[in-house]
């Protein structure tokens, strides 16, 4: 593997990255920590070999963090494994990872054992799996500390275990040692894995999306406690996630992955303000900015990132690149240097003309019809109520866990919420998990009778509604899209039954049931032909499209959405929620639209309520709660929000919210143990 | 295709997801649910040759009367306790009667009380265990009491009660009916075990949303997706439908003379097993046989449902379907326990 | 901890219920579908018509009264006397109960504490070395064992037990009973106790050790490849190192609980190996009551099997509750 020509490469790939130097940090200096050099892995499955990553070269310096960015499949997480020899035994790795100049890649089990946790440690995505339920915090800690270090005392061992529940800020670490992990909320947990990671000063720190399963509010702090942890550990960190904004507010240096390889490289503040593959153009052009008011709609990458088992010829981008051209089908473009002197590496065909034009994502991409006017006929107060909703409450009894259920009373996941909700508007209810607003939307679909307040669907009162009858009725202007468009089609129907459901429901005859299919997969953009392919032939966006044509057959009037592109990819979000605008002008739908992204409701809601244990803190009008919120908590969760522009997220200082109070984040910070 | 996305400007979105659908990278492969699963199934050779096994053993007893000069039900007084011979293939027992034609006759029995108690048994606790699934609240509270309490009792020893009833050449089908009385009731709630996070689906509470009546709800949507599990189920029912028939003729049970079976041909030999050794031997081999060939058919179903289940180390699957497949597990260990008594 | 005896005793009420109205149902269910009745009228010489009436009227079995009023009868007799009744015969089933008792538990001990020994070890066995030639080879075994019917394996096991014996000339193997020397040499008795024991042992543990070993491999497959496996893989521990202090010990809390349950079972026996084997236990007395018609004597064994039943599922909440630290007694 190591002839001449990967020596060649890795001499350039070290000298582009020594020219990284638009960034907080400046370029780096001295010997990387980590080089890798033509990294390939692959597995065989089923469906042949998945080639999930292929040739990748970085290298990785103390202090300082790289950004690997991608969407799902794009082979970034299976780059982390194979640095730290955690991949599994399937999987075929070849060129080169040294350490410190030392070879890892062929090392056994044994060998690579002695280096994770010491040398290279690795923070998981999902903080409630990643800890063994079974025993106590303490003792997890312990056991990294002693593998590594089995001459150390048990009150040495104490000692440090304290020192590092400090540092990652759990309180009261005396006490928390003999907690086990179901004690500890999700956040916690992953502080204590950040623990665990950082215990024996490891050199280098994997983190694979860190904080993708954390509220937006933890993200913050856990990124904090990231930062600490590599302050104190001098160590280089791995950041990999797919989310721009985490990206903008900790990496040094980014790496765009797309089909198992890098097609852009550049310092953050190069890749944000000059991203130079149409790929990272659309990535960036796609996603809403939370701290912009909505003037443009999204650009949308038409199509979907591809599967790893089966890349696209030629540029693998080439079949979603609106500036694709015959030689992009055919040949697969290198990783080169846009600019002689820059350390910034694009993959493009078309780089000499991205560059002498300075296009950007505005010049490649092609503008969408705009948006019709929303209020143009009617204006807002004028049109009628579709939904009220007046002091709702519902309580659940709180049940110890375990052997014993015991009640232990009642928590009030709902406490007197209110909102309106006009024809052909949108209200965003927000909230982090916990806040009750799942509870408020489910209360209302379930059309029950309040244990308090009232819900007034299209002027009816649930409580007024007599049978079953009355229900159905009202069900047909009153429908539901979920989060996850895996689970809301039953894989084993086809899109044709899926789509007929709700119409048989109401009774109609075949021949308006065809005629209506047809036209809702032509009003979500899914070729019509295609409505005998089962579920799983489409793809996360296809599928989230169809769950909308399934909730539009009956045409309601009152659309509830759960977190509809919460678990899409980011290229693909920007269409559901242009097809969402585009349906809401021409049909006049309202939508009640539940999420957690503040972008994503910046740019859709007119409306926004903020809900938070329950109440309703804040509501009002989109911009105005954006741009001069009053309630505390609803400025530290503004605040909280990453933003895709790294000079922005370095300056702004975080709010956190305790006890009904805001104080600056540095504030909590632990005070570094020297 | 790209060249016109570029010249007509303003698109709406839908329109240019349609450009991509048609400009998309791969066809999509369209094979059949049904088709993905043979091809999975006949890749593996264990299955494969389980289902050759099991297709010559249905031939056998479809055609093995006609081949056989005996019947079952005619002793030769010329050859008793003959050892395998050119005239008596299986030889013959101590009543004179061709142990090949018995056999034969046994095996059919076999198969025809084990599918049919399979189909029953996997049918009503498909039905029993969505529906309490379902119901929640209070029905499934009183629907699991009513289970456990229907398991309190070894279902053997309810089975035997109904059983010991069974007489005669219809005795078989009062066999089956008993083992259908209790033998559902432990895979029901199995079943709603594995309804439970069906249940919370979001397709399902979708089609709750859009009115659709709970009946069309677990027809539709809970039991097609139970699909794999109620086909391996079924086999699994077949090789246990097949034990049961063996143990209760075997105790005097099940079925008997005049009829016969091959637990009833085990019984009648275990007390000549010094002297005519073949009369246990043969009916052994076959049900050993029996037994196996179906339990390599539902292996190979499992593999072909699952493919994870083969290969080595899956990057880390859903949590829920972790935790379905453990209570599956422990249901499964529950039933298997208590059957022990057999 | 008062609140945990609560618990207890909810449960324990539960439980007594659901005994109760599967023991009743039982009962029906046997008056149905026996009929101690033709135990007289079949036999030779025929008893005259009012004998019949009185015995039966004696062991409350008669048939001609009705259901209710014997049901009535019977479980008045058994909450005052802890009296389970007659047999048709006139023999006390409580008395015929707890003599056979004695032997279900020295044939299910051995063979239960064996079958847990040796299935768990070889399911860790196996689940470390999947795919690999020894997974393979005892994992193909065990679901053969698993599907071959009882009958077969011990008739089977028997046959070369007597081929054995056959070949060597010797009685090395007793194939019926628990014990044939009655003389006061302690050696020599425990010497025959174990001739006579073993075959059945073998049996019963070969059938109950293929179920640990492959539920015991599937949890621990499962846990294998949990998040938190890899985790304590990237902390420094090595593959092996990982799964045997993390998955082992998740992968036994489910094994216990079927532990727990398969306790109960002692005291209930193995009713097809006792009628192999002659064991005069409580399967073969089940056996033996429901081809004589013994109405009272069967609904006692499936009432004292209910019970062993629950005692098993209260155990394996405890085993749950201890093991786990997710399931918080308090």
């Amino acid at each position: 593997m190591s002839d001449t020509t990967s020596t060649t490469t890795m001499d350039d790939t070290l000298r582009y990255e020594l020219l990284e130097g638009n960034g907080p940090k400046g370029a780096p200096t001295g010997d990387p920590v980590m080089s890798v050099r033509n990294l390939r892995v692959s597995f065989n499955t089923e469906a042949g070999v998945v080639h999930a990553v292929r040739d990748v070269n970085f290298d990785l310096w103390g202090g300082r963090t790289l950004g690997i960015v991608g969407e799902s499949g794009s082979g970034k997480s299976v780059t982390a494994l194979s640095l730290i020899g955690l991949l599994d035994d399937n999987a075929h790795v070849s060129g080169s990872v040294k350490l410190n100049g030392e070879e890892l890649i062929g090392k056994s089990d044994e060998e690579m054992s002695k280096i994770r946790g010491a040398r290279i440690s690795m923070i998981f995505q999902d903080p409630l799996s990643a800890l063994t339920p079974m025993f106590s915090i303490g003792d997890q800690l312990a056991e990294a500390l002693l593998i590594h270090n089995p001459d150390m005392t048990k009150d040495e061992v104490r000692k440090r275990c304290i020192e590092l529940l400090t540092l990652v800020g759990i309180t009261d670490p005396e006490n928390r040692l003999d907690a086990y992990p179901h004690e500890f909320s999700g956040g916690m947990r992953q502080r204590v894995v950040i623990a665990i990671a950082i215990a024996n000063n490891p050199d280098i720190i994997i983190a694979d999306e860190p904080t993708t399963a954390l509220d937006v509010t933890i993200q913050a702090q856990i990124l904090d406690i990231l930062k600490v942890a590599q302050k104190e550990t001098g160590a280089a960190v791995v950041l990999i996630t797919h989310d721009l904004g985490v990206v903008a507010g900790t990496a040094d240096d980014v790496m765009v992955m797309y089909a198992g390889r890098a097609v852009e490289r550049a310092s953050i503040d190069t890749l944000f303000e000059r991203p130079s593959q149409p790929y990272t153009m659309g990535l960036l052009g796609a996603v809403p900015k939370p701290h912009m008011p909505a003037e443009h709609r999204l650009v949308p990458i038409k199509g979907n990132p591809p599967s790893l088992a089966a890349i696209p010829a030629g540029c693998p981008f080439s079949p979603r690149c609106p500036m694709a051209t015959d030689e992009c089908r055919v040949t697969e473009p290198e990783l080169l240097p846009l600019e002689e002197g820059e350390g910034h590496l694009v993959s493009c065909h078309h780089m000499d003309e991205i560059r002498d034009k300075h296009l950007t994502y505005a010049d490649v991409y092609p503008a969408l019809e705009p948006l019709l006017p929303k209020w143009a006929d009617v204006p807002r107060d004028q049109r009628p109520v579709v939904l009220e909703v007046k002091d709702l409450v519902k309580t659940f009894p709180i049940q110890g866990k375990g052997l014993i259920r015991r009640n232990k009373g009642t928590m009030t996941a709902v406490d007197h919420a209110s909102f309106t909700i006009h024809e052909g508007e949108t209200l965003a209810l927000v909230g982090e998990s916990g806040s009750g607003k799942s509870t408020t939307l489910m209360q209302i679909m379930d059309l029950v009778v309040p244990e308090e307040g009232t819900i007034t669907v299209l002027g009816k009162k649930t409580s007024e509604l007599k049978n079953a009858r009355d229900r159905r009725e009202l069900r047909r202007n009153l429908q539901i899209i979920f989060q996850d468009p895996m689970s809301s089609l039953d894989p084993r129907m086809p899109i044709y039954d899926v789509l007929a459901e709700p119409l048989e429901a109401q009774g109609w005859d075949k021949t308006k049931i065809n005629k209506r299919i047809g036209e809702l997969m032509y009003l979500v953009g899914i070729n019509p032909d295609y409505v005998d392919r089962f579920p799983s032939q489409f793809s996360g966006g296809q599928r989230q499209r169809i769950a909308i044509a399934r909730a539009l057959a009956t045409s309601p009037k009152l659309l509830l959405l759960d977190e509809p592109i919460a678990s899409l990819d980011v290229s693909i979000q920007a269409g559901i929620i242009n097809l969402l605008e585009d349906l809401q002008v021409q049909l006049k739908i309202s939508y009640l639209f539940v999420a957690h992204d503040l972008a994503v409701i910046r740019h859709i809601s007119d409306t926004v309520a903020v809900m938070h244990l329950g109440k309703i803190v804040e509501y009002g009008d989109t911009e105005e709660v954006f741009t001069n919120p009053q309630d505390p908590y609803t400025k530290a969760l503004l605040s909280a929000i990453p933003i895709p522009d790294p000079k922005v997220e370095r300056t702004r200082e975080r709010l956190v919210y305790r006890d009904g109070k805001l104080i600056p984040a540095s504030s909590l910070l632990p005070k570094s143990l020297k | 295709m790209e060249e016109q996305n570029n010249k007509d400007e303003q698109l709406t979105n839908a329109q240019l997801e349609l450009q991509a659908d048609a400009a998309g990278p791969g066809e999509v492969k369209r094979i059949s649910y049904a088709g993905l699963i043979a091809r999975r199934f006949f890749r593996q050779k264990s299955a494969v040759v389980g289902l050759t096994i099991l297709a010559i053993l249905v031939l056998l007893a479809i055609f093995g009367p006609f081949i056989c000069k005996y019947d079952y039900t005619d002793p030769d007084f010329t050859a008793i306790n003959v050892a395998p011979n050119a005239r008596h293939w299986f030889g013959t027992d101590g009543g004179g009667f061709d142990l090949f034609a018995c056999v034969v006759h046994g095996l059919g029995r076999s198969l025809v009380i084990g599918l049919t108690y399979a189909i029953l048994t996997t049918a009503i606790s498909a039905i029993v265990g969505t529906a309490i699934a379902y119901a929640r609240g209070w029905g499934e509270k009183i629907g699991m009491w009513l289970l456990d309490m229907l398991l309190v009792i070894p279902s053997f020893l309810l089975v035997a009660m109904i059983v010991r009833a069974a007489s005669g050449t219809q005795g078989w089908i009062m066999l089956i009916l008993g083992l259908t009385a209790f033998g559902w009731i432990g895979y029901a709630r199995t079943l709603r075990t594995m309804a439970l996070s069906l249940r919370e689906r979001d397709y399902v509470r979708a089609a709750k949303y859009m009115g659709v009546p709970s009946i069309k709800i677990i027809l539709r949507h809970l039991i097609p997706n139970l699909g794999s599990i109620l086909v391996i189920d079924t086999v699994l029912c077949v090789i246990s439908g097949i034990n049961s028939e063996t143990a209760y003729s075997f105790l005097g049970l099940g079925i008997k003379a005049p009829d016969t079976s091959l637990g009833y041909i085990l019984s009648q030999g275990s007390s000549a097993m010094l002297s005519a050794p073949w009369i246990v031997l043969i009916p052994s081999v076959v049900l050993i046989i029996l037994c196996v060939s179906m339990q390599l058919i539902g292996d190979g179903l499992r593999d072909a449902f699952d493919p994870y289940s083969r290969a080595a180390g899956e990057v880390a699957d859903e949590e829920s379907k972790k935790d379905e497949a453990k209570k599956a597990a422990a249901a499964a260990a529950g039933n298997a326990a208590g059957s022990h008594h057999e | 901890m008062a609140r945990f005896l609560g618990y207890l005793a909810k449960r324990i009420v539960n439980y007594i219920v659901m005994i109760f109205v599967a023991t009743s149902l039982t009962y029906f269910l046997a008056c149905a579908f026996m009929s101690p009745r033709s135990n007289y009228e079949s036999r030779t010489p025929r008893p005259s018509q009012e004998s019949i009436e009185a015995s039966l009227d004696k062991a409350n079995l008669n048939d001609k009264t009705p259901v209710t009023e014997r049901y009535q009868r019977w479980l008045t007799n058994i909450v005052t006397e802890w009296n389970w009744g007659l047999s048709p015969a006139g023999d006390s089933v409580n008395n015929e109960i707890s003599s056979r008792i004695g032997a279900s538990v020295k044939l299910m001990l051995l063979s239960t504490i064996l079958s847990i020994v040796i299935g768990v070890s070889l399911g860790v066995y196996t689940a470390q070395r999947q795919y690999q030639w020894q997974d393979r080879f005892w994992s193909g075994l065990a679901s053969v064992f698993l599907v071959i019917p009882t009958v077969v394996l011990a008739i089977l096991i028997v046959f070369f037990a007597i081929e054995i014996n056959q070949q060597t000339g010797q009685r090395i193997f007793y194939v019926t009973g628990l014990s044939s020397y009655d003389g006061p040499n302690f050696f020599i008795g425990l010497i025959d106790f174990l001739q006579h024991i073993l075959l059945p042992t073998i049996v019963l543990t070969i059938i109950s050790s293929v179920g640990y070993h492959l539920n015991q491999r599937t949890y621990l497959l499962d846990e294998m490849h949990a998040d938190y496996v890899r985790t304590a893989r990237a902390k420094g521990l090595t593959k092996k190192q990982a799964i045997r202090k993390h998955a082992l010990r998740a992968s036994l809390i489910p094994t216990s609980v079927n532990v727990a349950f398969s306790i109960a079972s002692i005291f209930t026996g193995a009713v097809m190996t006792e009628k192999i084997f002659a064991i005069h236990g409580m399967g073969e007395y089940f056996i033996n009551c429901i081809n004589n018609n013994n109405i009272n004597g069967a609904v006692a064994v499936a009432a004292f099997s209910g019970a062993c039943t629950l005692l098993g599922a209260l155990l394996a909440d405890l085993f749950a509750a201890a093991l786990d630290p997710r399931i918080k007694m308090s």
